[in-house]
């Protein structure tokens, strides 16, 4: 399950709120604004994200955030690398699906962090 | 729990072979109009058949309207889904998408269950020109559109961001009201979320668990519920799984017989999706399955020589990565390899798990038509009906639960 409720962290709550408002009333470029905020914010409350890897093969690891749908909001390039992650909008603007995308990954990734 | 079988037409070339014999194509379509049409007279519920461009071996189905209209006239009840139509207009015009959609739906009596994504493999994108960074924007607005086609008359036209058109009536129309069927291909779990934000059902390409089934099932029944805008005109609730099936006398035959299929699977489908390996494939001149059968060896993941391998063993070297766990688990796992008593146990584990659809991988890799065709028949005969007899009696009521404060119109053939 991954409901705004379910997040602990007040101020990381509300961005989930009001992305999610934002989606309901069809401002896609609104929603992606805020839930690149709430990652920021979670950025904040675990630090250790930066520097989490996965391992999708024996012998391959990438960055956990690499993860993070490039729909149009980015990581700057190498910033993943230097563990400073920074996001650019490469775009101006964004359908709906490309926001509940980003929605998705950011509030889930929030709830299995417990914050 | 309804049933249904799985298409990408993979055609591994023959091993030290630069090329296919002339009449492998030939076969194998002809093989799956007899083997769906096996399946239709046995009561299977729903045939999805992938749309592909140039995945040589992968998959050879890069005109699914024409199967399934083949399809139309030689089966009588099964359901024939696109699984998926690509829609970024690069592949296809959102009015050519309408025009077939409701061809067909027409031609098979109003059966037509309408798949969509975006496609994701760089062989695909590039041959056709679409920029992977907007194929999603593009997949929406023109399943959007595409609806509409079916449902205005005329079409009030449209000025998009990636296709635009005129005020024209888009014929025919469908014989569903107001559609057919909408699904969306998902490979991971926040897409399963936004299909049930725009109230459409979930083909997962995930290999899912049961265990992770059910979080998805009640996160996304509870979005249709509280969170759903839909992109069409009716909603069509559903999640639909997919698994690996070959059943057999014995187990130990069964796995013979499933042998190189799923690992074929997971690795051609590895090769094209990984954009460096995929990103370099030579057109026309490497044997994939030459190159499978050397890593193969190094690996060791043949089951039939190996037995089945316990269900914990093979999640705790799962890899995190939720595309790569799926290749993982398309390779090892055999949800429906076995005999009659071990298939039903698995799709219990789904069916108490509230699956809607499940829908078995049978022809991959190497796979011989009449194993396949004994497979359809076994289940058919032995396992389909209790599964059909209780979907009627536990499932659709424990649906109609799940949707009895939903407003939307829905169509949905579950």
């Amino acid at each position: 399950m991954a409901r705004p409720d379910q997040v602990q962290d007040e101020e990381l709550r509300e961005l989930f709120v009001d992305a999610q408002g934002s989606m309901r009333t069809g401002q896609a470029n609104d929603a992606v604004k805020t839930v690149v905020k709430a990652l920021h914010r979670l950025l904040e409350l675990k630090p250790e994200l930066t520097t989490e890897e996965l391992e999708p093969r024996p012998g391959w690891k990438m960055p956990f955030l690499t993860r993070w749908p490039q729909l149009g909001a980015n990581f700057v390039e190498g910033s993943l690398a230097k563990h400073e992650p920074e996001i650019e909008f490469v775009k101006d603007n964004f359908a709906l699906s490309e926001a509940i995308t980003y929605y998705e990954f950011t509030i889930e990734t929030a709830i299995k962090r417990g914050v | 729990m309804k049933f249904g079988l799985f298409y990408e037409l993979q055609l591994p070339k023959p091993a030290g072979q630069p090329q296919w014999n002339p009449e492998d194509e030939h076969k194998i379509y002809h093989d799956m109009l007899d083997q769906v049409e096996l399946a239709d007279s046995l009561g299977f519920d729903y045939v999805f058949e992938v749309e592909h461009h140039f995945l040589e071996e992968y998959s050879h189905s890069s005109a699914p309207e024409m199967m399934m209209a083949a399809l139309s006239q030689r089966t009588k009840n099964i359901r024939l889904g696109h699984g998926i139509v690509l829609m970024p207009p690069g592949y296809n015009h959102p009015a050519r998408v309408a025009e077939r959609i409701s061809a067909l739906d027409l031609l098979s009596d109003g059966r037509v269950e309408f798949g969509t994504g975006e496609s994701a493999s760089t062989m695909e994108m590039g041959g056709f020109e679409v920029e992977r960074e907007q194929k999603k924007a593009m997949w929406e607005e023109c399943t959007r559109e595409a609806a509409n086609m079916m449902v205005q008359t005329p079409y009030q036209g449209f000025q998009g961001q990636f296709f635009s058109m005129p005020p024209r009536n888009v014929i025919p129309k469908p014989q569903q009201n107001p559609h057919p069927p909408l699904w969306v291909a998902a490979s991971r779990r926040e897409t399963t979320m936004l299909a049930a934000r725009f109230g459409m059902g979930s083909l997962g390409f995930g290999f899912e668990t049961p265990e992770e089934l059910a979080e998805r099932t009640n996160e996304y029944y509870r979005i249709i519920r509280e969170e759903c805008y839909p992109i069409g005109h009716a909603i069509n609730p559903g999640l639909a799984v997919l698994t690996t099936f070959m059943m057999g006398q014995t187990d130990q035959e069964a796995l013979e017989r499933s042998a190189n299929g799923p690992a074929f699977f997971a690795h051609s489908l590895g090769y094209y999706y990984n954009p460096i390996t995929g990103g370099k494939h030579q057109p026309g001149e490497k044997n994939l399955y030459d190159s499978f059968l050397e890593s193969n060896k190094k690996q060791n993941t043949l089951s039939a020589k190996t037995g089945f391998v316990k269900e914990e063993d093979i999640r705790k070297d799962e890899p995190e990565e939720e595309v790569q766990r799926a290749l993982y688990r398309a390779a090892r796992t055999g949800t429906a390899v076995g005999t009659v008593d071990r298939v039903r146990e698995m799709l219990l584990t789904y069916e108490e798990n509230n699956l809607d659809v499940m829908i078995f991988v049978a022809q991959c890799g190497d796979r011989k038509h009449e194993h396949i065709m004994e497979s359809i028949e076994l289940f058919g005969k032995e396992i389909l009906p209790e599964f059909k007899e209780r979907h009627e009696t536990h499932h659709k009521p424990w649906r109609e639960e799940q949707l009895a404060t939903v407003d939307f119109p829905i169509n949905s053939s579950i």
